[in-house]
Formats: C-alpha cells, structure tokens, sequence
C-alpha cells in the first residue's frame, strides 16, 4: 500500500513539475487568454444574436460581443490545454516506456498524467472565467468555469491521443489548432450562422459551449451536456491508455536468477 | 563457469521488417560473469536485436531468456529534459523499488558528473546526459547488462572509466553485453560476435596496436585535463 502511493506520488509530483516547467504553455495561460478575450472585446460588435441552446430547447437572444467572448474562452482553454497534454505525452513517451519496462506500473503513470491534467485544465478554466468576469457578470460563473474545465479536459485527451500517435511536434500542434478553430467557428452564430444545424452535436466542444452559454445568458444547469467534455475525455484517453499498454508491454522471457559466488 | 547455466540465452532469433529479414537466425548464451561484444555495420540489426533482448520488441522466430533482473542503456539517451539529475535517479529508484539512491550516487562520482546532480536533463551536454543514461540502466546492479553504444559522447577518461566500471562488473559475476558498430578495444572482451548477414558468429579481428594501456593518468589529454 505504501509502496503504491509513493508510486502514485512520485508520478503526480513529476508530472506536475513538467506542466510546470512547460514555459510556453504557461505564458499562453498567463497572456493568451486575457489578450484574445480583449480582443473580443474591443473588436466584436454587441449586436443581438440569436443562439440554439439545445441545453434548454430553446432559442435565445444574446449579445454577441459575450458570446463570442464565451466562445474564444472556450477555444482559448481547448488549445492551451490540448497543446499541454500533446506536449507531455509526445516527449515523454520513450521515457515512461523506459520507465514500465524498469519496472514502474503503469498505471500511476497513466493517473499521475490525468491528475496533473485535471489540475491545469481545472488552473485554466478559472483563470479564464476570471477574465471574463473582468469584462462582464456571467449569471453563474461558478458554471461557466465548470464549461471551460469540460472544454479544456476534452481537448486534454485529444492531445494525449494524438501525442500517443503522432511523431512530429508540427503535427500535434496543427491537428489541435485547426481542429479547435473549426470546432469553436461551426459552433458560434456569429461566425457561422447555421450553427443550429443538426451535427455540431457531434463537435468535441458542443457540450462545453452549451454548458458555458447556458451559464453566461440562464439559469439553467445543464447537467447532461457537462459530461459530454469527460466523455470525449473518456474515449481519447482510453485509445491512447491502449496503445500505450500495447507498447510498453515487455516481450522477454525472464528466469529466475542464479546465486552469484562472484559477488561482493 | 562450465555447466552454470546462461544469464543471457538466446535461441534461433528471427525478425523482419516487411520483406526484410533483418535476423535471421541469432543464437548465443552468455555465462554470469563475461564481458562480450557484438559489432556489426551500420544497419546489421544491431538495436533490433537489443530491442528484442530488452524486451521492447517480439520476435518472429525463436527465444530470448534473461536470468534475473536486466539494465538496457539504449544508444539514444531516453531521459526527460524536465527533470535534473537527481530527479531522473528518484523516479528510476521507485521504477526498480530500491530503498535508496547509494548505488546511483557512487556512479555519478565515478563517472565524474556529480557536479550536475540538480542541473536538469535538457540543459546537459552530450556525453553528460550518455552518462546520466548508463547510471539509469546501472542504478539497480542487474544480474543482465545490455550496452547500445554505451560510450558515445565520452571524452577519453571517462571512456576509460566506463571500461573500468564494466571490468568491475564482470567481476562480479554480471553478464555485460556491449553493442558497437566498431570493433576496437576489443581486447578488453572476453568474447567477440560480428552480427553479419543476420546471424551472429564469433569474430577475431585482425589485431591493432593497445591504446595507451587504459591508465587515465597516461591518457593522451590527461595532462591538458589536470
């Protein structure tokens, strides 16, 4: 039992300390999001705009500078987040399969890596929550800040899948960038105006922006579309937890050893 | 030792890549207590059969068996660029369960990069961080020792004192195995293997004049060094 969480510990603690050492990351966190968020701000026109919360099966009409502050929050949390664990889990590969193969389970590897990610999704959405707070009052901020923690742990899992596949730094960034772009654009009104259209429901970040919408403009609690961002979560990890079980597995056949006379 | 049976016991090994059969056949036991090199030319199937020896790939054909606990130190240094020094031995020790760091610290010393011990991996240079990769696999004393290239990176002392671990250790009763493309200090061996046209055979150079009989104090550039 001890020796089991001093496992866990020793891989929560240095999987931590990575994030932590992650000085692009960090400086996105600290710049990228107040800066996209005041861009939005001054840019964007409040004009009325009509959005489908199917979190509540109604349409509303919202000003749409703040949604699409909600909206670049959202991407804004999805890239940084999805980036971090691309990032993590691309370097760190070779080293964890080393590390199995030495001997470590896997399994706190893989926790310590979902803990951290937990924590600097849980980190990000706050702090974003807080900048948008800055400009305006969300009716619950409390759950716009449990939307963009959806957001952020669904692309979280996308990047530790893609970090499991792909083999070049460029390439994990791409596939995040440009997916989180689309995903955000389809979804928001004020970019695309058939985003009511049936299939954005399909999108990783549907269940996040409802949730967030729903918690900027109502007092709803959409409690389905909240776990839609474990979910998409769930399903990423569990592919990348398979392939990193297939390739870390040890193919050698060990015997016991002989004593040595030689030793000393 | 006659009649011991091997630490590292290898049987008709095969593997291919596609169409390309890269082992075709590789059979060799090695005893506790030996000192072998493999040599082979670039592309021969050196790191396949060292992959396969340490358990990250299966082969097609045949068997592998390590006796007791085994240390693979891969020809690129696998380590994480985050962490320093220190923390790399932290996490290998929890990775072997061993109560302590001693064995690992008395390999800094030896290998002369102590001095590194909270500098972290990314910020170390080349043969630091070849170094930092030896003590990884060395860290937990294992009865197997499988060396990829294991002295990239060295400058000349630390070259001689990566032989002089590796004598101690056969000394001991471990069973070393050193992978290289070139065949020198060979004398340094107790056992020689060319891995050619897939299969390993044992191999007795043309000989080559003794480098500067392995004293560091004689080294050329130990002067300079002092």
């Amino acid at each position: 039992m001890r020796t089991a969480r001093r496992r866990l510990t020793t891989a929560v603690g240095f999987a931590l300390l990575e994030h932590a050492r992650n000085r692009l990351a960090l400086v996105l966190v600290v710049f990228y999001i107040p800066f996209w968020l005041s861009m939005v701000h001054w840019f964007v026109a409040s004009a009325p705009s009509r959005f489908l919360l199917r979190a509540t099966g109604r349409t509303v009409t919202v000003d749409a500078g703040r949604l699409t502050m909600i909206s670049g929050a959202v991407n804004a949390v999805t890239l940084i987040v999805g980036f971090m664990m691309f990032m993590t889990t691309f370097k760190s590969l070779a080293f964890d399969r080393r590390l199995a193969l030495a001997g470590y389970p896997r399994v706190p590897l893989l926790v310590a890596k979902v803990a951290a990610m937990l924590l600097a999704s849980a980190a990000t959405a706050l702090y974003a929550t807080a900048v948008i707070c800055w400009y305006w009052d969300p009716v619950r901020p409390a759950l716009l800040a449990a939307g963009l923690f959806s957001a952020a742990v669904g692309y979280g899992g996308i990047g530790i899948l893609l970090g499991a596949f792909l083999r070049r730094e460029l390439e994990g960034m791409f596939v995040i960038i440009m997916t989180s772009l689309m995903d955000t654009m389809l979804q928001n009104p004020v970019s695309n105006p058939g985003a009511s259209k049936d299939g954005v429901q399909l999108l990783p970040e549907y269940g996040p922006t409802q949730v967030s919408v729903a918690a900027g403009f109502s007092g709803a609690v959409p409690y389905g579309h909240l776990l839609l961002g474990p979910l998409w979560f769930a399903v990423m990890w569990l592919a990348a937890t398979a392939a990193f079980g297939l390739r870390t597995r040890s193919h050698l056949t060990k015997a016991p050893p002989l004593p040595a006379p030689g030793r000393v | 030792m006659p009649g011991r049976p091997p630490a590292l016991h290898v049987r008709d090994v095969h593997k291919s890549y596609r169409s390309r059969h890269v082992l075709r056949g590789v059979s060799f036991d090695l005893e506790p207590g030996t000192l072998t090199g493999v040599v082979g030319e670039n592309g021969a199937g050196k790191s396949t059969l060292l992959r396969i020896l340490s358990g990250q790939s299966a082969a097609d054909g045949g068997e592998a068996v390590v006796r007791g606990t085994l240390g693979h130190c891969p020809q690129e240094a696998v380590l994480n660029d985050c962490l320093t020094v220190a923390q790399h031995l932290r996490y290998f020790r929890v990775a072997y369960g061993l109560p302590d760091t001693r064995r690992a610290e008395e390999l800094l010393e030896e290998l002369r990069f102590g001095e590194y011990r909270y500098t972290r991996a990314g910020e170390l240079s080349g043969g630091t961080r070849q170094k930092l990769n030896l003590t990884l696999a060395l860290m937990h004393d294992p009865e197997v020792l499988l060396l990829d290239e294991p002295y990239q990176g060295f400058d000349w002392e630390t070259y001689l004192r990566f032989w002089q671990v590796a004598r101690r250790l056969r000394e001991r009763g471990r069973c070393v195995l050193v992978v290289s493309h070139l065949a020198w200090d060979t004398g340094r061996l107790d056992r020689l293997y060319r891995l050619h046209d897939g299969a390993v055979r044992p191999w007795c150079p043309a000989p080559v004049p003794e480098p500067s009989c392995g004293d560091p104090a004689s080294a050329v550039g130990a002067e300079a060094a002092r």
